[in-house]
């Protein structure tokens, strides 16, 4: 009688996982990401999320990260590995705008589809993007810092790589913050190349050559503005004086947001790279297909799933504040 | 042998008139110290602020780094080598002092700098043995070790940069002694003591020799592998301690510290007059104020407000001119 039950139930649990693979024709998807670089502390966040994705957790997705090195021909190549061995999806966070383009229509034609993720690239073919607009953060620590300085005075602009599509969004972003506030004078306005080194430098020469002159920074990412508070404090200036504003929210800013010494913008690389599988999953799996990372819940008002269709999604900032700088440090020890 | 000690470099350049007796034959050695005067001249006279100890503060402070690479860039240039992992060195000997200065169990600053130098002391000897012991030619086991050393610092770091190091660990980018910055005091030591060991000890002399002719060294009785493993060793450690200084300037450590910095430091040497084709030419004064040219040109550039697309151009044709005017003022001085 026992034995008789257990193969029943063998049988039924046989019957059952068939049923289950007839349902969803494969048991997991092998899924690339293909990143730019893993050199800096945004793209480690990035990946790290990714990782964390409730699908990848439970084994729906077997996950392959490929480190492009900076380099767009690492990329393109990258992305041929992906086509010999047949990858079930990509997603993409492209050096260049132009050059990924290759990249992508190489893995349309293969069958592949590719969502792009934090940064653009320029092709047709791409199943959907999702990444947070520049240009809005570059307006958003604009306008924070002309508050700061009541809205009358100088300020210095840290600028990105000359080029890349970051510091052309978030110089424009600047731009229109400073159109509207005809009192705020541009003194200085130069690449320190992302680089807190390079930054602590320049505004260190900055402050020699413009005497009690300068009053507020904007820095398009926080290393950069982080290199100028360096110099500032080197100085014996008081912080307090020099509202100073920076991009990313990595955790040395937040760090230093607590310490009310500048101003950061949250770009959420978790809900870049979480979202993007999670669209591309819906292309995979089909419309049976119900997103499981808790950022579509987080973001429900700014962006909502629509059913993974959407050809962009724009994933909203999040200013940094003494509030939510806690609970963001908390989440980083992971 | 009785003549006085050469006045410190960075004094002559503040009162800008080297000791009397030894003008002409400085000239003669260093023409490049005529380049220093002019570049100088001709930016006191364009930017007000330009001859102020507050900006030389600047200038030097942020030559310190660079100069100190520069210093031991040099041995290895004497000996006939080339070391391309200074920036690298550079960047996990900081990070090693990073971890040891952060956290509950902050260490005592003074053993983390001694791991860090220790750090970069290590690596720069497994150099040494290759080229010394092992017969790798210099390029390419520096190149090697450009590529480990940094890959052992995102391996260290997992990519991420460590912030909130101890005050007493800043002390050595930030604090002054007698209002002079500590990295320019480390920057003059370390030049002191480098100038005494090449110009007045045997050893000195054998790293001249080898670099001049391995083989007539060899059969004077020189142990050349010992001094070519050396000096890669000190080179290493040189690293080591300006990672130091970069980590305390920018009150971090950066993973990603130091990238290219080894070719600034070839050209301060390049410009100081060591030669690169042939070993056993050159000296330490010709280095230091190599590394002073770079270091006043960005920064007269800065307070210039010249657009970055400028400055690189400028910058180039300017090292370029340096060398050519100081191969000119050599020729006819000869």
């Amino acid at each position: 009688m026992k034995r008789s039950c257990k193969i029943a139930i063998a049988l039924a649990l046989i019957l059952g996982s068939t049923q289950a693979t007839q349902a969803a024709p494969k048991k997991s998807y092998r899924v690339g990401a293909a990143v730019y670089g893993l050199k800096a502390e945004f793209m480690q966040i990035w990946v790290g999320a990714l990782k964390e994705h409730p699908a990848v957790k439970s084994g729906l997705v077997k996950l392959t990260v490929f480190d492009g090195n900076y380099d767009a021909l690492t990329q393109n190549n990258q992305f041929d590995t992906m086509v010999t061995q047949k990858y079930d999806g990509a997603i993409f966070v492209p050096i260049d705008i132009q050059a990924g383009a290759e990249a992508v229509n190489k893995a349309f034609a293969a069958g592949i589809p590719v969502v792009g993720s934090n940064t653009r690239v320029n092709s047709d073919n791409l199943l959907s993007y999702i990444g947070s607009n520049d240009v809005i953060a570059g307006e958003m620590e604009a306008e924070a810092v002309i508050k700061g300085i009541g809205g009358k005075g100088n300020v210095v602009i840290l600028e990105g790589p000359i080029g890349q599509s970051a510091q052309i969004e978030r110089r424009k972003g600047n731009e229109q913050a400073l159109a509207k506030n005809p009192n705020v004078k541009v003194v200085e306005m130069k690449t320190a190349n992302w680089s807190r080194a390079e930054a602590l430098s320049l505004m260190e020469n900055w402050l020699t050559a413009h005497p009690g002159q300068i009053n507020g920074i904007i820095g398009q990412n926080d290393e950069m503005a982080l290199g100028a508070i360096a110099a500032v404090k080197a100085k014996g200036i008081d912080l307090k004086t020099m509202p100073t504003a920076g991009i990313d929210g990595v955790t040395d800013a937040i760090l230093a947001v607590k310490r009310n010494e500048m101003v950061s913008i949250l770009q959420d690389a978790r809900a870049q790279a979480q979202g993007a599988l999670d669209i591309l999953l819906r292309k995979l799996v089909g419309p049976s297909y119900k997103p499981s990372s808790p950022i579509w819940a987080q973001y429900a008002k700014g962006m909502p799933w629509n059913d993974g269709q959407d050809k962009v999604y724009n994933v909203p900032w999040t200013p940094i504040t003494l509030q939510n700088a806690d609970a963001l440090l908390k989440d980083r020890q992971k | 042998m009785s003549d006085p000690t050469p006045a410190p470099p960075a004094a002559a350049a503040l009162v800008a008139a080297p000791p009397r007796i030894q003008v002409t034959r400085l000239l003669s050695r260093y023409g490049i110290i005529v380049v220093f005067l002019v570049l100088c001249v001709a930016l006191t006279l364009a930017n007000e602020f330009f001859l102020t100890w507050g900006n030389w503060a600047n200038v030097l402070r942020q030559t310190s780094i660079n100069g100190i690479l520069a210093i031991g860039m040099t041995f290895v240039i004497l000996c006939g080598g080339i070391d391309l992992s200074v920036g690298s060195l550079l960047a996990i000997s900081g990070m090693v002092a990073g971890s040891l200065v952060t956290g509950i169990h902050a260490h005592n600053p003074v053993i983390a700098i001694l791991a860090g130098v220790l750090t970069g002391t290590v690596l720069g000897s497994i150099n040494g043995l290759l080229v010394a012991r092992l017969s790798v030619p210099p390029f390419v086991a520096t190149l090697g070790m450009l590529s480990v050393g940094r890959g052992l610092t995102f391996i260290y770091s997992d990519g991420m940069p460590i912030p909130n190091l101890s005050m007493g660990f800043r002390y050595i980018g930030q604090g002054d002694l007698l209002r002079i910055p500590m990295p320019v005091v480390m920057l003059l030591a370390v030049f002191g003591i480098c100038y005494f060991v090449l110009t007045y000890t045997t050893y000195g002399r054998y790293v001249y020799a080898v670099g001049g002719s391995e083989k007539s060294a060899k059969t004077s009785g020189i142990s050349t592998r010992l001094i070519t493993f050396s000096v890669y060793m000190i080179s290493g450690a040189l690293a080591g301690l300006a990672g130091q200084i970069l980590a305390a300037r920018t009150t971090s450590a950066l993973p990603q510290a130091g990238i290219s910095y080894e070719l600034d430091a070839i050209a301060a040497v390049v410009i100081g007059g060591t030669s690169l084709q042939q070993g056993g030419v050159g000296s330490l004064v010709g280095t230091l104020f190599g590394a002073l040219i770079i270091g006043v040109i960005n920064n007269g550039l800065d307070l210039m407000g010249v657009s970055s697309y400028y400055q690189q151009v400028i910058k180039g044709i300017i090292i370029v001119a340096a060398v050519l005017l100081d191969a000119f003022t050599r020729k006819r001085q000869q």
